[in-house]
């Protein structure tokens, strides 16, 4: 995605990602996979929430958290990824990394330019889909940081109102409004390049015509800028159970940073707008987050926003 | 064959939906009224990908064009690649949809003045984004009640 600047430009203070919560099977393996692969290792403080859940940190105070689930949602045929920066060598790294573990890496094409060379996907242990980015600037020192991250929508007219006119977001790549994106999906169609899963897909054109023929189409995705980090939206190509709408807190789970302040005014404007939430909850001191609202976006798909903990002492 | 009404809506291909909206509800000062295969269930059915526009009482529907489409060349305001759409607005209106042209640094020919035996008074012509050829008209005629047609005594 474009590099969104770190700017501050929203009055919910964001500035990013905070965290993201993925499902695992098996903490521990997948803990030893995301140590191996990226360098990521487990956070001295333990995740508020759930005693079970493991978090990783990755550069810049954000954290991957691993938490154990008994049964997988299956992500593999969406659009929903989660990608890390990193330097070249770290790069280097981890295809190494997965080369000694047998692991399949994909050189899936992208659509925004800055992404189209270093291709670079592969599955985790559990099947959720990382993407790494070569960044220039991704130190060598610091842990891969959360690039960026994106889920999947039935209405993706109504997620882009909500991200924008709710959290403030600002639109910054869409694909699938243009018809450069169909010449591509033609290409993908035709065998010519290949695209991460989500992103194209076959219809059938005019499902009450006889003899349809099958055409090659764009999913519909908006990234965002959400204050110096990169969140996506993907039209979904499949009907897909959402949580039950009783459901605010779940996993898996997309974590914003959010000042303090701007978590009031956030909390305000949802209610205003008659959202479920829950929280602002406060965190145990010495935890790497203050406190958190949960909520649910349009999608169902569970979302987050966290203020910082104090830098710890 | 039977009686034909009157038009009820056109349709134009775009090869930038975002694009098209913004020159037709930004410029023009359309609303947009419908998107299709926005939603999954679009997706499942195979709909095109496009969204419809109301610009004055016209229904006006705006598709992604899935193939890149002849584009004419970049200096040429006026003429019809297959179809040129025009619309109506008060003479008194005209001058505003000129400035407003401009100020969105649009382009346009005109104002080209219509023989003055006919019904259109004068005309501006532009094009979209895409290269859709465009034309608004202001017309001599505007005050003119018209009568409804005679009851014809066919008995």
């Amino acid at each position: 995605m474009p590099d969104a600047g770190g700017s501050q430009d929203n009055d919910l203070g964001l500035s990013g990602l905070s965290h993201l919560v993925i499902q695992v099977s098996d903490v521990a393996r997948a803990a030893a996979f995301y140590s191996d692969v990226l360098g990521l290792e487990a956070s001295a403080a333990s995740w508020p929430g759930s005693a079970e859940a493991l978090a990783l940190a990755s550069g810049g105070g954000q954290h991957l958290v691993l938490s154990p689930a008994a049964e997988l949602t299956d992500l593999r045929e969406t659009g929903v990824h989660h990608a890390f920066a990193v330097s070249p060598a770290q790069r280097e790294k981890a295809a190494a990394a997965l080369a000694a573990r047998d692991a399949e890496v994909f050189d899936y094409a992208e659509d925004p330019p800055d992404e189209a060379k270093d291709r670079f996907y592969f599955l985790d242990l559990d099947g959720n889909r990382i993407q790494l980015v070569t960044r220039p600037r991704a130190g060598a020192d610091d842990a891969p940081r959360l690039d960026h991250t994106a889920v999947q929508v039935a209405d993706i007219l109504w997620a882009e109102r909500f991200y924008t006119e709710v959290l403030g977001f600002t639109p910054v790549h869409r694909v699938g409004w243009n018809t450069a994106d169909y010449a591509r999906a033609q290409l993908w169609a035709d065998g010519k390049e290949d695209m991460a899963p989500g992103t194209r897909r076959l219809d059938k054109r005019y499902s009450s015509i006889v003899n349809r023929r099958m055409v090659p189409r764009v999913n519909m995705q908006v990234y965002f800028a959400c204050g110096g980090g990169v969140f996506g939206v993907y039209l979904a190509n499949r009907h897909f159970q959402e949580p039950p709408e009783e459901a605010v807190l779940g996993v898996p789970r997309t974590a914003f940073r959010v000042t303090e302040d701007g978590l009031a005014r956030a909390r305000e404007r949802l209610e205003a707008a008659g959202w479920r939430l829950e929280g602002p909850v406060a965190h145990a001191a010495g935890r790497p987050i203050a406190a958190s609202l949960y909520l649910r976006d349009p999608g169902g798909n569970f979302i987050e926003l966290a203020t910082a903990a104090e830098a710890a002492p | 064959m039977a009686e034909v009404e009157t038009l009820s809506h056109s349709g134009i291909c775009v090869h930038d939906l975002k694009e098209a909206e913004q020159f037709y509800c930004g410029v023009l000062g359309a609303r947009l009224q419908g998107a299709v295969n926005f939603y999954t269930e679009d997706t499942l059915n195979g709909r095109s990908v496009h969204q419809a526009y109301s610009l004055g009482d016209f229904l006006f529907a705006v598709a992604l064009a899935p193939d890149f489409m002849p584009m004419p060349a970049g200096d040429q305001l006026k003429g019809a690649m297959g179809i040129r759409h025009a619309f109506t607005v008060r003479k008194a209106e005209f001058e505003k949809v000129l400035a407003g042209l401009s100020r969105n640094g649009v382009p346009f020919e005109g104002p080209v003045d219509q023989p003055e035996a006919g019904p259109f008074g004068q005309s501006v012509y532009f094009k979209d984004p895409s290269g859709n050829f465009l034309e608004i008209v202001w017309r001599r005629d505007e005050d003119v009640a018209y009568a409804e047609p005679p009851e014809l005594d066919v008995g």
